[in-house]
């Protein structure tokens, strides 16, 4: 532990904290302009999490401790997640042990945590929500293993830091399995954070929820850390995919320009990676629950076929 | 005029029991214990059971019961009277005279006997026990909500990992209320039960005591997207009592408000459905035309939602020819960007995958659960109460039902968007056809009674007025969601929970329209 990990740890956790809300509402905006509507500010997620924090917080009279830790737990976990996938700056060393495998338990970690609140407030709705999720994540946690070696061992490497180091090394011309690779990542990205094919984040059909749902008791604090974990997730989830197949831009070295520099190209590339999902998200109608794993299946298809690519070269 | 004869013969009903007959209805005075051995005979002649509604005559613990028969190929409905205090429950022959059954049990305390199932129906728990509103001895005043009667009984289902899942009448979204209670195994539906009543607002009774004019405003607040079609049904009722003929403007423009209902409220059901798939990209553009028609109503008639236009013999005011042309205008823009809109979210791949096969409506419901408009429609039953009992602007200028096969969401999807289109073509012909003229006539008021029937954006819906002493001794109202809720109920069985509500708005029934 010295300095310069520190110093990396708070500047990563922060800027996540910092550019997730903006992120939502980018995809929310541009839902809204292929709608026809308006949409809202582009701050408005900030201004909701700050209304959120100051709003009463209300417990089922059933609720145990379980709703009383889950909305930190959740954040935490995610923020520890946070520190494993460097944003703007790629240190020289490995300053925080980085494994992708512990990233992806991290992620299940949060997600078992948000099941047993819909469990915990003894409501129907949050029964459910935790059932179906459950179900997904059995079916989802394979494809994603995959995703994973596939990743791996195109990258040659289990650490993030070193993943991301090689693809900045090889950009531009790296080989056509990267290519491949953005599409389970995004897939990935659109299973994880509960968007339409798979969830709808903006449904108020309570029979149809599965994120949702387990939050439908949350209110106040816990329900701003809760949208906050979410955003993070996705922030999270988002950076592997631009960091690997787009890379140009982080900082390599400490200082103030190219951080400001790494800072404002991550902002950019999300952005477009957002405008991308929210077209994405209006393209489709949101599937029977059933069939939900045959989108994943694409995730898997994909990884496979990197890795026999990959062994084939 | 034959068919009429041919089943007047085939029920052999004796000619003195014939007490009236008019242009939407023949009456039959039958005695009670002949009404369950008719209904057999006329189950057997394609019939269906529409209607029962109860009226309390003066003499004390006196009550009517009245008998809605619709038989095919008859332009008139066939109405059975009786009179009884202890009447038989017809519901082993008509199953869809249970839920009327219990709405007379709860509203005047009459005990049908043979019904299987005697709960309350409208009555919630609070209202306390031999409480029955609709008598003419109870006075409409607030009263103490009771703490101690028996709670309600849903069907329950029993076997392994089977759990009920009770939905509402709160819910996550700002929608009518109405309880839904589910058993299911895992995702899957076993049984639905549905509980409504928490709307009922008492307007049958608030109706009573009230002049004939005052009974329009009534009738077109049961609910709001049907305005027009309840305050039509009701007018014509009394018009008929009235022997009042409209003029034939009026007749026009009427005819011209009910396809403009018909079309934004069948528009907001598009939206609806694509909404409740997550495909909101569709839902927007059909929101935005329903928008359109709105405001066209609104330039009509002053409200949105066409109120206050109807009264009794005619229209309130006429609407200016250039207005009429800017509406038209309106009509084509709609109708030429649905058309649009239609064909591509429908030939949308994951649309196609959620709507087709899902909560399929099987045609032998129809008739035994008294099932109408699109839902009957979609099924494959041409049934339409503007082709099969034409009234108004529909006698002359018909239209033809227009009917699906599938009976799943699919079906009733394409074919509300089929019915705007053709609704808005016939806006479209009919505008430049208005003859000029005076859009209300004089009128006296006479006691009398007289059904009506209209067909809604939902399907059929009947209004019974009875006048005594020149004001509305009794005002009854069945509009079609009251009849069409049970479709929901059968629909949903082995379909999955999330997709309940993609059926539930498939149907999009009225929860105003069944707790009047």
């Amino acid at each position: 532990m010295n300095g310069e990990s520190i110093l990396f740890g708070l500047l990563n956790v922060a800027f996540v904290l910092l550019i997730s809300p903006f992120f939502m509402m980018v995809i929310k905006k541009v839902k809204a302009r292929v709608q026809g509507r308006e949409g809202p500010h582009l701050l408005q997620g900030y201004y909701n999490l700050a209304k959120l924090f100051r709003k009463e917080t209300l417990y089922s009279e059933y609720a145990g401790f379980i709703s009383r830790i889950a909305p930190y737990a959740a954040l935490s976990i995610l923020l520890v997640a946070a520190l494993q996938i460097p944003l703007i700056w790629i240190p020289e060393q490995e300053l925080v042990t980085a494994n992708i495998i512990v990233f992806l338990y991290l992620l299940v970690a949060g997600r078992l945590l948000i099941a047993l609140l819909g469990l915990d407030t003894a409501s129907t709705f949050g029964g459910m929500g935790s059932s179906r999720e459950m179900s997904l994540s059995a079916i989802i946690e394979p494809v994603t293993v995959v995703v994973f070696a596939a990743l791996v061992y195109v990258m040659g490497s289990f650490s993030i830091h070193g993943i991301f180091r090689t693809a900045m090394t090889t950009f531009p011309a790296y080989s056509p399995t990267v290519l491949l690779l953005s599409v389970p990542l995004f897939i990935l990205i659109i299973v994880e954070t509960g968007r339409v094919p798979v969830d709808n984040p903006e449904t108020h059909l309570e029979l149809t929820m599965v994120h949702e749902g387990m939050l439908l008791d949350t209110s106040g604090r816990n329900l701003a850390l809760f949208e906050l974990s979410h955003a993070v997730k996705q922030t999270l989830l988002m950076a592997i995919l631009l960091n690997i197949v787009v890379p140009a831009g982080i900082a390599l070295e400490l200082s103030a320009f190219a951080l400001v520099l790494g800072g404002a190209v991550f902002l950019l590339k999300g952005t477009v990676l957002c405008v991308i999902i929210g077209l994405f998200e209006s393209a489709y109608a949101k599937m029977r629950f059933f069939q939900i794993p045959n989108f994943f299946m694409i995730a898997f298809f994909f990884s496979i076929l990197t890795i026999f690519i990959e062994v084939m070269m | 005029m034959t068919g009429i004869h041919a089943h007047y013969s085939a029920l052999s009903l004796p000619a003195e029991w014939l007490i009236g007959e008019d242009g939407t209805t023949i009456t039959y005075a039958v005695p009670d214990d002949r009404i369950a051995a008719i209904a057999e005979t006329l189950l057997a002649l394609e019939s269906r059971l529409v209607w029962i509604f109860c009226t309390e005559e003066r003499e004390e613990n006196s009550y009517t019961l009245w008998y809605v028969f619709e038989l095919a190929e008859m332009r008139k409905y066939l109405v059975l009277v009786l009179s009884t205090s202890h009447p038989v429950s017809l519901v082993e022959i008509y199953p869809a005279a249970s839920r009327f059954e219990r709405a007379i049990s709860d509203g005047f305390g009459l005990q049908f006997s043979g019904s299987p199932d005697t709960r309350r129906l409208f009555l919630h728990e609070a209202y306390p026990c031999g409480f029955h509103p609709m008598k003419k001895s109870v006075k409409n005043v607030p009263i103490v909500p009771s703490q101690h009667t028996d709670p309600y009984e849903f069907r329950s289902m029993e076997g392994t990992s089977v759990y009920q899942v009770p939905v509402g009448p709160v819910h996550a979204g700002i929608i009518e209320p109405g309880h839904f209670r589910f058993s299911v195994i895992g995702e899957d539906i076993l049984n639905l039960e549905i509980r409504l009543g928490y709307l009922h607002r008492g307007i049958e009774k608030l109706a009573e005591g009230c002049s004939p004019e005052k009974g329009v405003r009534i009738a077109e607040s049961v609910s709001g997207d049907e305005s027009v079609a309840n305050a039509c049904c009701y007018a014509m009722a009394v018009e008929q009592i009235l022997s009042l003929s409209i003029p034939v403007r009026a007749v026009y423009l009427r005819g011209l408000l009910l396809e403009l209902e018909r079309s934004w409220s069948l528009l907001s059901d598009l939206a609806g459905m694509v909404t409740d798939v997550a495909f909101s990209t569709a839902a927007s553009r059909f929101t935005i035309l329903r928008e359109m028609l709105q405001r066209a109503c609104e330039r009509l008639t002053g409200s949105r939602f066409l109120k206050g236009i109807i009264v009794i013999g005619g229209v309130s005011h006429d609407i200016p020819d250039d207005v009429l042309m800017e509406v038209k205008d309106t009509v084509m823009r709609v109708r030429v960007e649905l058309e649009k809109i239609q064909s591509w979210a429908i030939s949308v791949p994951s649309v196609i995958d959620r709507f087709s096969t899902t909560g399929v409506v099987r045609e032998p419901l129809i008739d035994p659960l008294a099932l109408s408009g699109p839902i009957a429609r979609a099924s494959g039953r041409a049934l339409d109460v503007r082709c099969d009992h034409p009234y108004g602007l529909y006698d002359t200028y018909p239209v033809s039902p227009l009917i699906r096969m599938t009976g799943d969401v699919m079906g009733r999807f394409a074919l509300k968007g089929d019915e705007v289109l053709s609704s808005l073509s016939y806006v479209n012909e009919l505008v430049t056809q208005i003859p000029k003229g005076p859009v209300q006539t004089e009128y006296e008021v006479r006691d009398g009674y007289a059904l009506a029937a209209v067909e809604s954006p939902r399907g059929r819906t009947l209004c019974f007025v009875r006048i005594a002493d020149g004001s509305i001794d009794r005002f009854a109202l069945s509009t079609a969601s009251f009849c069409n809720w049970m479709a929901l109920e059968h629909a949903v069985l082995g379909n999955i929970v999330p997709d309940f509500p993609v059926i539930n708005k498939s149907m999009n029934l009225s929860y105003a329209g069944t707790d009047l």
